[in-house]
């Protein structure tokens, strides 16, 4: 253990956390929106984008590629592009975490329902299904093991980046560590701002295993 | 002759982006409650054909009627919905039980509950499925099973049409053997037209009602009746198609009821004298006979072996070792007369009484007529 460190944590004021469950559960639950929405709206338009790509195979190049190039972006270099259009507010953070959901999402949904069987869609085909309820009734429960796959990736990597939108928003759990940091290393913050996301995203992802294992029984069975 | 089921009149398709097309002006009528094989090399155009039916393709040229309506004046979904369709990988939900599988069409159909259900318990049993299978998913099969489960999905809605592209093309020839006694069972009863697509023409002479054997192209080499063809192949393609054997598939066509009455053959009863014996064997230009115990077939015996004894059951019998019965095949017949010492074939009823024998002369006669 470094001198530092040692020295640090003989006068740690763990009892910080206890006074403040309140202030911790709140930025928890705003953390959790902050999320949330991302991911809601980050699902929305890679529904869209997966199937006009698979409607349309031209795109579905294009659409990959701008994905996968917003992927590289740092994001801090891609919140203070956004900035001056949009401040220092929430929505800027948003578009931001949008952004980076689409790629994995799309990538994953794309896959999903390209992983459908060709037989299965032509015997749906042969017996009378109409496209859409082709897309509604096979292709999309079949392709929902891989893109909750997606969403589960997603989800982790979205908690994690509210941690750093806190730099904008001042919201969730990030800001502990902004305040821990100011405060001269104050380590209880610190802690609650690094440990807080994780166990957040830990929950996240079991939950949405879960979701996965209740809404496709069949996968599981066939595996076993 | 009632209407045909299916009429195709030059048929055609050309396929985007190539200069010949894949099926050329096909012209053939499948009758009504028959089945009819397309047959041929891989690449001739059945799958092209049989699915320009249900306009799973689009035709580009000619006219297709089902039930006397012309396949483009329906909407494909609906006609689709009228006619069964079952293809070599099956393609079952593999995300429905196979329950929900079967009850596809009349959930499409718009069927009440109560109504489904009933349904897929009767198709359920008709295709010898168990019970308890319906709860299982598709992956919880064997591959028997999700064929059967394949055509039971297509049967559901009583389609009066059934498309079928190599549907027992995956699976092993022990299982794939049963399958088709099943079919032709089920059909005995159902009386579907059927269109049936294999590139195996001993499954195709099986069967076919008739057989269209089709060449490159879609062309139509011969449609007839398997018997037909078999006797007389229209041209050297279909000779060579059909291969070696052509008299022996024949014979599978046929069964030892075909042959009708038997007569007794060369046999006597056991209380006949040695010289009436010796005399119905040189009779039958043999030198064996066969001993009788009133309508049992106790064995046969040398013909000089009897001498010395006073009856023909005196002296000990030898058993034959292969019996047929009335249903099974003249080919069966054959491989009974080839591997019996005695060179002819016994054929027994039901509780073992005999029927009479089956010799060489016999089935070259029914062959030749
Ligand atoms: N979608 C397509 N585009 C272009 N050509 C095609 C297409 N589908 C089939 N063909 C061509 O049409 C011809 C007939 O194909 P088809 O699938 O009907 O043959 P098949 O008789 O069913 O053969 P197999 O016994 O191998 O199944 C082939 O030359 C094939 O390459
Ligand atoms: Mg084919």
């Amino acid at each position: 253990m470094s001198p530092v460190l040692a020295q640090a944590s003989g006068g740690i004021r763990w009892s910080w956390i206890g006074d403040n469950l309140d202030d911790i559960w709140e930025a928890t639950v705003e953390h959790l929106w902050l999320t949330g929405i991302a991911m809601v709206v980050g699902f929305a338009i890679a529904m869209v984008l997966s199937v006009l790509a698979i409607r349309y195979r031209r795109l579905y190049g294009p659409i990959t590629a701008t994905t996968g190039v917003i992927f590289t972006i740092p994001s801090f270099a891609l919140f203070f592009v956004l900035a001056p259009f949009t401040g220092l507010t929430v929505l800027t953070a948003e578009i931001g975490l949008v952004l980076y959901t689409l790629l994995v999402l799309v990538r994953n949904t794309v896959a999903g329902l390209d992983g459908v069987p060709e037989d299965v869609k032509e015997a749906a085909r042969g017996m009378g299904y109409t496209r859409n309820r082709l897309f509604l009734e096979i292709e999309l429960p079949l392709a929902l093991p891989v893109i909750i796959a997606g969403l589960r990736i997603a989800t982790v990597t979205t908690v994690g980046l509210v941690t750093i939108t806190a730099l904008i928003t001042f919201g969730g759990l990030g800001r502990f560590i902004l305040d821990g940091l100011q405060q001269n290393l104050f380590v209880p913050k610190l802690v609650v701002g690094a440990v807080g996301p994780t166990v957040l995203a830990l929950v996240l992802d079991g939950a949405l295993l879960l979701v996965q294992r209740a809404l496709t029984p069949w996968s599981r069975r066939a595996a076993a | 002759m009632t209407d045909p089921m299916i009429r195709l009149d030059g048929a055609t398709k050309t396929f985007p982006g190539t200069s010949t097309p894949a099926v050329d002006a096909l012209s053939l009528e499948v009758p009504t409650g028959e089945i009819v094989v397309f047959v041929g090399p891989s690449g001739c155009g059945k799958t092209t054909t049989l699915k320009m039916i249900n306009r799973i393709i689009e035709p580009t040229g000619g006219t297709i009627t089902v039930d006397g309506v012309d396949v483009r004046d329906r909407e494909p979904h609906l006609l689709r919905r009228d006619i069964g369709y079952v293809i070599q990988q099956i393609g079952l939900f593999p995300h429905r039980t196979i329950a929900q599988n079967v009850a596809t069409v009349p959930r499409l159909l718009g069927w009440d509950e109560d109504r489904t259900r009933a349904r897929v318990d009767e198709l359920l049993v008709t295709m010898g499925l168990d019970e308890e299978l319906g709860a299982r998913y598709p992956a919880e099969l064997s591959g028997g099973q999700r064929q059967r489960v394949g055509v039971a999905r297509a049967l559901a809605a009583d389609p009066p049409v059934l498309l079928m592209d190599e549907p027992f093309g995956a699976v092993d020839p022990i299982v794939r053997g049963r399958l088709q006694v099943e079919l032709l069972d089920l059909q005995a009863r159902l009386r579907k037209t059927i269109v049936f697509v294999t590139h195996d023409i001993d499954e195709a002479i099986h069967l076919g009602d008739r057989i269209a054997i089709l060449n490159v192209g879609g062309h139509l080499e011969q449609y007839a009746p398997p018997e037909d063809i078999l006797r007389e192949p229209a041209t050297p393609f279909v000779e060579e198609f059909l291969g070696p054997e052509r008299g022996l598939k024949r014979l599978a066509l046929r069964t030892v009821a075909d042959l009708g009455e038997l007569g007794l053959g060369n046999c006597v009863q056991a209380d006949a004298s040695v010289e009436e014996a010796a005399q119905v064997a040189a009779e039958h230009q043999e030198r064996w006979i066969g001993i009788l115990d009133g309508d049992r077939l106790r064995g046969w015996a040398w013909v000089s072996d009897l001498d010395g004894a006073r009856r023909a059951g005196d002296v000990e019998t030898s058993l034959f070792r292969v019996a047929l019965s009335a249903e099974d095949t003249l080919r069966a017949a054959l491989d009974g007369l080839v591997r019996s010492r005695t060179g002819v074939a016994v054929v027994l009823g039901p509780d073992q009484r005999y029927d009479g024998m089956i010799t060489l002369a016999r089935l070259n006669q029914a062959m030749v007529s």
